[in-house]
């Protein structure tokens, strides 16, 4: 006998359940439209650990994005920072000769206004100091109004005193200059004697008689005697004091650094012996205050 | 080819209830819930012996997958697709039985395309305009992957 296929047998209930699951499904999206609210939550539940565990992925995808992009952004502000330091440092570098003879003018300027002398400012362009003969050579000359025995200045001491006179240069005997010979006087004996040179920033003040008392770290001026310097301008210190025969062996240490000067002063020629302090500043006196006639 | 004709019925309810669960807890990775929904559907629910039980395991990957996503507002349609697609593909493995397994990667690549049409129009039928998403990329990416899978338990039946 042959079995009916949509019969009341197992192949044919099977076959009935499979188009009654089909057809409901079929119905259930044609003709329902409940929103499923229950069954969404009940999945949404069951799927919560794997969506906590997603967010915890998310965040930490996050965070390390943020963090990347953080060390991005500091890495090119260190890198913007390191050419901001870099240009500063080279400007610096380019900038320091021209601060350093800044500063030596502020001070050429400030001596220049204690002293009431008319003083002309020039630049050592030559330091052969340390050669045999060798002394400094200026960039003025002639044409400025330089003669030979003007006295030149620094504002730490005296330098030296002018040599010879080109046109536009001129060279000067340094201090330290075995043929260098400056009138000097010491600072608290008030002896006087003659300055010569011995060597590099030595020297040495003869014709001191020895029953002058004089003291290491005594101050040491010009004598004005020469008149190459006026009185008063300082040479040096005393840095020792040795005995011999009928007068002192002093040596003296240099006050002004001869190795270094790059701006000088030079003294008027044949100023005078005694320096006159600067006039005082004139008193003005108030209109209100004055006294009807 | 090498048909296993004894694997075990329990294994291939494991891989599909594993399946299953993946669709389910996979919700948050879109692209790796696609790809365990057409295994589940179109690999493993066609190779149930009763073609009942493959209806069933096909209408479970529907509602768990639009259950999880929580988007629609009306479900079902997924289900519906999922149903439809398994008694294709039974019968085409009934008629064409898998021979070599490149042919067997087109086929599903095939059914892969006709499944994403067929759920999104149901879906729209259901529950109106939706997204579409990448789901279907992903798993026509991973054809290769989850076809061979496929093609290593197959056993054949009359259907």
């Amino acid at each position: 006998m042959r079995r009916r296929p949509w019969g009341w047998n197992p192949e044919g209930r099977r076959r009935w359940a499979m188009l009654t699951l089909w057809m409901g499904h079929l119905l259930w999206i044609l003709l329902t439209r409940s929103p499923s609210m229950h069954w969404q939550q009940v999945m949404g539940m069951l799927s919560r650990p794997s969506q906590v565990m997603a967010s915890s992925w998310s965040h930490w995808r996050q965070s390390r994005a943020e963090n990347a992009r953080n060390l991005a952004e500091a890495r090119a502000e260190l890198q913007t920072l390191h050419w901001q330091v870099e240009g500063l440092r080279t400007a610096m570098v380019q900038d320091a000769s021209r601060n350093a003879e800044a500063d030596e003018a502020i001070r050429l300027l400030g001596l220049k206004k204690q002293l009431p002398l008319e003083l002309k400012a020039a630049r050592v362009i030559v330091n052969v100091r340390k050669a045999p003969f060798g002394g400094m050579v200026l960039d003025q000359g002639r044409d400025a109004g330089l003669v030979p025995e003007q006295g030149v200045i620094c504002p730490e001491g005296v330098v030296g005193r002018i040599w010879s006179v080109a046109d536009h240069q001129a060279s000067v005997l340094p201090l330290d200059a075995y043929n260098a010979s400056t009138a000097v006087m010491l600072g608290r004996s008030r002896a006087t004697g003659v300055l010569q040179g011995v060597g590099p920033n030595r020297a040495e003040i003869r014709y001191v008689g020895a029953q002058e008392i004089v003291q290491p770290g005594e101050p040491v001026y010009t004598s004005g005697l020469d008149s190459v310097f006026p009185r008063g301008l300082l040479v040096g210190t005393v840095s020792a004091v040795h005995p011999r025969d009928t007068e002192l062996r002093i040596q003296v240490a240099l006050a002004a650094p001869l190795e270094k000067a790059d701006l000088v002063l030079i003294l008027p020629s044949r100023p005078l012996i005694e320096l006159q302090p600067p006039a005082a500043p004139p008193v003005v006196v108030p209109k209100s205050k004055r006294v009807p006639k | 080819m090498n048909r296993s004709t004894s694997a075990p019925a329990v294994r291939h309810a494991l891989l599909a209830t594993l399946s299953l669960a993946l669709v389910q807890v996979a919700a948050p990775w879109p692209g790796l819930q696609a790809v365990a929904h057409v295994l589940l559907v179109l690999g493993l629910a066609p190779e149930f012996r009763s073609p009942l039980m493959a209806m069933l395991w096909a209408a479970a990957a529907g509602w768990v997958l639009e259950g999880s996503l929580r988007v629609y507002p009306h479900l079902g349609g997924t289900a519906l697709a999922n149903m439809t697609l398994v008694l294709i593909i039974r019968w085409t493995l009934a008629q064409w039985p898998p021979r070599d397994r490149n042919p067997f990667w087109g086929r599903m690549a095939v059914f892969t395309l006709v499944h994403a049409l067929l759920v999104h129009g149901l879906v729209r039928l259901a529950a109106g305009p939706h997204a579409w998403g990448s789901g279907a990329l992903w798993a026509l990416l991973c054809v290769p992957i989850w076809s061979t899978l496929v093609f290593r338990i197959h056993r054949p039946f009359r259907s």
